[in-house]
């Protein structure tokens, strides 16, 4: 055990997972000599070379197709997207490439592929180093969308993303990045994918959430004695409807925290799955506390991003129906 | 030229030929078939094939091949069966993907033939990504990636031509300029010659008469030989026409002024024969028995495809990931 911190769990799992198969091979801007801008791959050029860790040209659509290239090749990519803001040149190799390629050749070729990409705000990054993308991929089928919450998960969840065997888009909360430190583990160990955790236990109230909205969630429980459960979706697509529908069936009340815009994101899909399931235990509406319709501002990014009292008072507002 | 080297030349052109009229037969069955409601929609081929089947002929069978919707006389030649082209057209039950894509959407792993997508050039930054994993793998295979000349505007062209030359890979990009991009004239696509797009990458450029198997056969042989060397990609502009529509639900009475017609001098059909004929490896007597067993194969295996059934429906929802969804699996259950 160790104490680390998710940029230095990552970069762990990753010179691990190297060191063991050949067949990695990591690719993006900035990567190899310079160790990442935020230096996630510091160190990993040095020690495997440069030809398994890549600097590439600046092109995220070339990252994202090359990786896939490599994959149908019998190699294990894992591209970088320096921050997910600038993946949307990548969009049709992601969508209409990586996504679909097992299904339209019957299975002959398939995308195993980790795609990292840091994403949220909290950084002061603005418009364009802010943006929760989740939505997007989450409307792809053939696509795994899958963000931890901390480093132990972090190191966990990439290890099984590796293995996954399809195209797994790994969304990496920047402000988790160095804020918190925990005891990882060390060796070779799985957090499954498609698995959410509940992270904190109650009765009254079932917070959903995931990736660097959890650490809120969680210290907003505790700080205000709020009697419920916080689950960690931890993959985001196929998102764990059992782990959800059980909670609901106990608490009765659903808040949904995320980052990303709320029209039309992960927590709309999540309140539909749920009144399809356990409509007759909620006792109240489900709330949604989420990013504004607005693009993500620079100066004042403390009123967009979800926050102790915006959730307080979802929750407060919850408990009025009894 | 030695007697041997002689009997083995013969042999290989007379197959590539053989491949031609092979590709011309199929292209006119399945244009007439879909005519007559019997297939859905169809990019026919016809004036690529000695473009395609030149290249086919330099490449090894450890080669990968990155093509795209108009490549069938590059399938045939490659050795990819008849039936599992037509089968893909049908969507039947004996499609390797089972029906999913619309036609002329190939996939063929056991020729390298990859799997095709409809949005053009995307399949370009991916063959680059496939080269630079042969490369790390030395496993000695070069790839050859296809495209029309439309493809060169895209945002993927240029990231493509731009790493391949970058990592200095075995990676031949094969431009099947045929004139048209469904509407639009070359001319209006690009200002440029699209072989002299390759110096602004460092690369090498090169045009060849796409009518021409040999010459076209030479030019790739040498570009292939040059990756598999370590010399890195070329651009070869291979000047064809596309004597039919860019598909049958297009009109291109709408656009077109300039028309090649079959038979006509600029046919490649009717090229090859006069080159094979000067030669000495074929006359009228052969090529006549050639097309009539051409067209005996082709329809024999149209009917043959025809008659096999519709995949089952619940393969529509399969094969999506691995393992499939929880999603997927209470759709499935609502729909069948």
């Amino acid at each position: 055990m160790t104490e680390m911190n998710m940029v230095q769990a990552i970069n762990g799992t990753l010179d691990m997972a190297m060191a063991k198969d050949s067949s990695i091979i990591l690719l993006g801007e900035d990567i190899g000599v310079d160790g990442g801008v935020f230096r996630v791959t510091d160190g990993l050029q040095k020690k495997y070379g440069a030809e398994r860790v890549i600097d590439t040209p600046l092109v995220e659509l070339g990252i994202v197709g090359m990786a896939i290239g490599m994959a149908l090749s019998g190699l294990k990519p894992i591209p970088e997207i320096q921050f997910q803001d600038f993946i949307f040149t990548a969009m049709d190799q992601i969508i209409n490439q990586a996504a679909k390629i097992r299904y339209r050749s019957g299975g002959e070729y398939t995308v195993p592929m980790v795609l990292r990409t840091p994403y949220g705000g909290g950084i002061r990054g603005g418009i364009y180093h802010s943006q929760s993308g989740e939505a997007y991929f989450a409307h792809t089928a053939g696509l795994t969308v899958v963000t931890p919450s901390n480093p132990s998960d972090a190191k966990g969840l990439l290890l099984s993303s590796i293995d996954y065997g399809d195209p797994v888009i790994f969304l990496e909360p920047k402000k988790l990045y160095r804020s918190m430190k925990m005891e990882v583990k060390e060796g070779d160990y799985r957090v499954p994918l498609r698995k959410a955790a509940v992270v904190r236990e109650g009765d009254e109230v079932t917070a959903i959430t995931y990736g660097s909205m959890v650490p809120l969630v969680k210290s907003t429980f505790e700080k205000n004695n709020v009697n419920g459960d916080i689950i960690d979706l931890r993959t985001i697509l196929p998102m764990d409807i059992e782990a959800i529908v059980h909670s609901v069936e106990k608490t009765g009340r659903v808040v949904i925290v995320h980052e990303a815009p709320r029209t039309a994101g992960m927590g709309a899909e999540i309140s539909a799955a749920i009144t399809e399931r356990a409509l007759e235990s909620l006792l109240a509406p489900i709330l949604r506390v989420t990013g504004p319709d607005s693009p993500f501002p620079y100066r004042l990014e403390e009123y967009y991003m979800p926050n102790e009292n915006r959730i307080m008072k979802a929750v407060n507002k919850l408990m009025e129906y009894r | 030229m030695p007697e041997v080297e002689k009997s083995e030349e013969k042999s290989r052109l007379i197959k590539a030929y053989t491949a031609v009229i092979l590709s011309r037969t199929l292209d006119r069955k399945i244009v007439t078939s879909q005519r007559q409601g019997r297939v859905g929609f169809y990019t026919p081929t016809m004036g690529q094939e000695t473009l395609q089947i030149g290249a086919s002929m330099a490449l090894e069978a450890k080669d990968l091949i990155y093509g795209y919707y108009r490549d069938v006389p590059f399938m045939l030649h490659r050795g990819v069966p008849m039936e599992n082209i037509i089968n893909q057209i049908m969507g039947n039950r004996d499609d390797s993907a089972l029906g999913r894509q619309m036609p002329s959407h190939y996939s063929d792993k056991k020729r390298n033939f990859m799997s095709v997508q409809s949005p053009v050039a995307a399949h370009l930054p991916v063959a680059v990504g496939a080269a630079y994993a042969q490369k790390y793998r030395k496993t000695g295979a070069v790839v050859i990636a296809t495209f029309g000349e439309g493809s060169t505007s895209t945002p993927d062209f240029h990231a493509a031509m731009n790493m391949a030359a970058v990592f200095n890979l075995p990676l031949v990009f094969l431009c099947e300029n045929n004139g048209w991009a469904i509407s639009l004239p070359v001319e209006k696509q690009t200002i440029a010659e699209i072989w002299t797009k390759a110096a602004a990458y460092g690369m090498r450029g090169l045009r060849v008469n796409g009518n021409d198997m040999l010459e076209t056969y030479e030019v790739v042989k040498e570009a292939v030989k040059r990756a598999r060397e370590g010399k890195g990609p070329t651009l070869i502009d291979a000047i064809s026409f596309r004597m039919g529509p860019h598909s049958t639900s297009d009109d291109p009475t709408k656009y077109r002024t300039e028309t090649v017609d079959e038979g006509s001098d600029r046919d490649p059909v009717v090229v090859t024969e006069k080159l094979l004929k000067a030669k000495g490896f074929i006359d009228d007597k052969l090529v006549e028995s050639i097309k009539t067993k051409a067209q005996k194969i082709v329809d024999e295996k149209f009917e043959e495809c025809a008659k096999i059934p519709a995949p089952d429906p619940k393969t529509a929802f399969e094969g999506v990931y691995a393992e499939t969804t929880w999603m997927l699996e209470e759709e499935v259950r609502d729909i069948l």
